[in-house]
């Protein structure tokens, strides 16, 4: 059997379901059963890309080691080379040629019929794809962080909230057993009362200074590339380092937002709040076409009085990643498997069964799988995902603006602050909207 | 820069170059007239710089040549507020030795600039003035090397030769004291422009406080250290202030003293060495971690320089006074007044028919969130321009707040 007539197995059977029949074929798709849009576990997850540059292939080949459980079908770039990459790693997975590759992603979102997309594309190009592909009833695996905006954000929460669909962020540490001891240690109390947390963060890039304008290769779909975002000369910046342009990022500081926030949020029950006040500094590069901060440390302040301090890992005592300060000691995780406490005893603690145990994921992509089928939250739903990112994203219009932010996390605006407000938003380059939902 | 000589005074066998200016709170004397550097470029640089400050009145003692009759130097300490040293050389005769320790001991101020630590290697009272030094066949016998080395401050009193340096190159400058009235306000770490990083200093290292080091990396044949870069000195009552950069060299360009970290904190250190505190403001283009920034002629910058390189931007050229506008805009911005005193004179770029398309479109880009009602009919006039159009709508649409959802 080929792929493709594997991949339209779910087609089939939903045009076999749309008109009626009785006569149904040995593989259902779940719609079609009223099992809530989820896919019935027989089924592979028919699964496709869109954003194939280096996380995307990478994602894509964490999917494909889950092997039987998921076919991969379709991809979408902007690149030829990139997509060209990505086919030949599906391809070869499948011995075939049969992966399909789109360059626009209305396109593939339009004729593919899949269960799911993982979609990691810049950041300037979150809010309006993510909807799309919600608004098809696609089950997402999302690149964090999940929006470049707050009001991109909130429009994509809202998106899947309507559409019920399935939403796994690539915040992946949440699949790390250090990070969840970690939080769940400190949830269940181990280091008392939380006051205050740091979390340490990669410095920026000190840039390139102004390279001249070239020709797009032509490869590359330049003005797809853009998007929404201003319309600008091509400079032999685009994969990988529009990390480094406002424009398409915030930076490392929104980059790893989706990972350590995430995690300092989740540890201390913030995952479903935001901070009250921010204020902070960052350092921008005073030259060239990088213009994010390279440097940056700001604090939040929470209702409950909480404090969180986000700044670039070079000025915490304990460096890169998350540290939990409570009124009885400290917990402190970082990625290469770092969980440390004040008092070592304090990671051999016990939670007992009345207290609180966190969703258990060994592996992100195979989470995602699983929730897919059983309709289940993930590990890294797209409501915590917005709390992260808007951290970083408040923290960044307190450094821009050089003033202190009011924050209302309930309705989630800033108050008395029109000017900072502005911020809350980009304007899109024409014809692009962000939809309503 | 000569021109500004007012005065030239020939006095007592040395020159005495005079200032002849407004009143200033200090004057200030800079001695030199021997070195093995470019003295005559770097007294008038460092005149230069002090002047700018409209704090100090800055006089130039230039001693006799080297090997020359030093019995004629004996410049009068006590008319001075702050002495600055740019002189590696001869001995100066007991009596001014005499003079200089006394004017020091009751409360004179003193800056020890570069290549100022490498002289007077026998003199005592000079090396606990200076805390540390180098070179000159300085080793264990003058005192420690002092440094620092993972955060800790070491007191290092191995055997070894006093003063080295690589190869000239851009360095990190990290405060240690970011709360001496000298650094405090400015960054905690910036870039410094092309120069020697003096290492393996020692010396006495009494009442001596660091206030920021560099990183000697070991790929630019470094120490590997942390070497002392700014220092305070107590001596007496005097007040020291030692900068170890800023090298000028026979090249027609100097990164060192032209690089805004070491002009102001050079203007800081010498106003703390003249009343023992700082009344300067931090001026808008001072670097930070990501990058060195260079005042050729010594001057600050300006808000009408920015804006004038603004209406002339083109995307090739230097966003330099792109993000000095920014850096002001942030520094106003809690304050509606100012604010708009900003916005308009940013509204006569957009108006100006000689400015340039990418000019404009970094003050639309700044307007669309610091911009108010006074900007718009400004902005709706450019969207009748094909090429200004959408960064135009971009502005007027942010103006609006955030889209509903």
């Amino acid at each position: 059997m080929t792929t493709n007539s594997n991949r339209r197995t779910f087609l089939k059977n939903s045009a076999v379901a749309s008109v009626g029949t009785l006569i149904l074929p040995q593989i259902i798709p779940s719609t079609a059963l009223g099992m809530g849009g989820r896919l019935a576990p027989s089924n592979r997850l028919v699964l496709g890309a869109i954003g194939t540059g280096s996380q995307g292939r990478s994602n894509m080949g964490d999917f494909l080691k889950l092997n039987k459980e998921v076919q991969f079908v379709a991809l979408c770039d902007v690149d030829t080379n990139n997509a060209q990459k990505a086919k030949a790693i599906a391809d070869a997975a499948y011995a075939n040629n049969d992966c399909k590759v789109y360059g626009d992603y209305r396109e593939f979102l339009e004729k593919e019929k899949l269960d799911a997309v993982a979609i990691a594309l810049p950041d300037h190009w979150h809010g309006i794809i993510y909807t799309a592909a919600v608004e098809k009833k696609l089950n997402v695996y999302g690149e964090k962080p999940i929006c470049r905006t707050i009001r991109d954000g909130q429009t994509i929460v809202k998106a899947v909230q309507k559409n019920k669909i399935t939403w796994q962020t690539g915040s992946w540490q949440r699949s790390r057993p250090n990070f969840h001891r970690g939080a769940e240690l400190v949830l269940n109390g181990r280091i008392g009362k939380i006051q205050r947390i740091e979390v340490g963060l990669p410095n920026g890039n000190k840039g390139i200074g102004t390279p001249p304008v070239q020709e797009v290769p032509k490869e590359l779909n330049w003005d797809m590339w853009l998007g929404p975002a201003p319309k600008v000369a091509y400079r032999g910046v685009s994969h990988w380092n529009w990390r480094w342009i406002l424009d398409y990022s915030g930076g490392q500081l929104t980059d790893w937002a989706g990972h350590h926030i995430d995690i300092a949020n989740w540890g201390a029950g913030l995952e479903h709040t935001g901070p009250v006040e921010i204020a902070g500094e960052g350092v921008y590069p005073r030259e060239g076409i990088y213009n994010v901060p390279v440097e940056y440390d700001f604090l939040c302040k929470y209702a409950n009085g909480i404090e969180m301090r986000v700044c670039n890992a070079a000025r915490l005592e304990k460096g890169m990643g998350t540290t939990w300060y409570g009124d009885k000691g400290w917990i402190h995780v970082d990625r290469g498997e770092v969980l440390m406490a004040s008092d070592p005893k304090i990671l051999e603690e016990v939670i007992g069964e009345k207290e609180i145990h966190l969703i258990k994921s060994d592996n992100h992509w195979q989470n995602f799988v699983d929730c897919v089928r059983s309709g289940e939250k993930t590990i890294a739903p797209i409501e915590v995902s917005y709390r992260a990112i808007s951290v970083a994203l408040l923290g960044e219009i307190a450094m821009q603006t050089g003033q202190k932010i009011q924050w209302d996390p309930e309705k989630e605006e800033i108050i008395g602050n029109p000017m900072a407000a502005r911020l809350l938003d980009r304007p899109y380059r024409q014809p692009w909207q962000l939809p309503t939902i | 820069m000569k021109k500004t000589y007012s005065l030239l005074l020939l006095l007592a066998g040395f020159l005495l170059i005079q200032s002849c200016q407004e009143k200033t709170a200090y004057r200030a004397l800079i001695i030199t007239g021997q070195s093995n550097h470019n003295w005559k470029a770097s007294a008038t640089i460092l005149k230069t710089i002090l002047d700018q400050t409209k704090l100090f009145t800055t006089d130039i003692a230039q001693t006799p040549k080297e090997g020359g009759d030093m019995s004629t130097f004996h410049p009068d300490f006590s008319k001075y507020n702050v002495i600055v040293l740019d002189y590696n050389g001869d001995s100066w005769p007991e009596p001014t030795k005499k003079a200089f320790v006394e004017y020091v001991k009751n409360g004179g101020g003193v800056v020890s600039y570069h290549e100022a630590d490498n002289s007077f290697p026998d003199w005592k009272e000079y090396n606990e003035m200076t805390g540390l030094g180098g070179w000159n066949h300085r080793s264990e016998k003058d005192g420690p090397y002092v440094y620092y080395s993972k955060n800790v401050l070491v007191i290092d009193t191995a055997k070894g030769s006093g003063g080295s340096h690589g190869p000239q190159h851009e360095y990190l400058v990290r405060a240690r004291k970011a709360d001496h009235p000298i650094l405090k306000g400015l960054p905690v770490a910036w870039l410094h422009g092309k120069d020697e990083l003096y290492s393996t200093l020692r010396g006495p290292a009494k009442n001596m406080e660091i206030l920021a080091t560099a990183y000697a990396d070991t790929a630019k044949r470094g120490t590997g250290r942390d070497e002392p870069m700014l220092m305070t000195i107590t001596y007496g009552k005097g007040r020291i202030f030692h900068t170890a950069m800023g090298h000028v060299g026979k090249e027609d360009t100097h990164a060192a003293t032209e690089c805004v970290g070491f002009i102001v904190t050079f203007q800081r250190g010498t106003e703390w060495a003249a009343c023992g505190n700082v009344t300067q403001p931090i001026p808008i283009d001072f670097p930070n971690v990501a990058c060195s920034v260079s005042r050729p002629d010594y001057k600050e910058v300006t808000l009408s320089d920015d804006l004038d390189k603004i209406a002339k931007y083109s995307i090739d050229k230097s966003t330099r006074n792109y993000t000095d506008l920014q850096a002001r805009i942030r520094k106003v911005s809690g304050n509606p007044a100012a604010l708009l005193d900003l916005e308009k004179q940013m509204v006569s770029i957009l108006k100006e028919t000689g400015a340039t398309v990418d000019g404009k479109k970094l003050i639309l880009r700044e307007l669309a969130w610091m911009g108010s009602d006074y900007c718009i009919p400004a902005v709706q006039e450019l969207l009748k321009d094909a090429d200004l159009k959408d960064a135009a709508a971009f502005t007027l649409e942010r103006m609006k707040g955030p889209r509903k959802i």
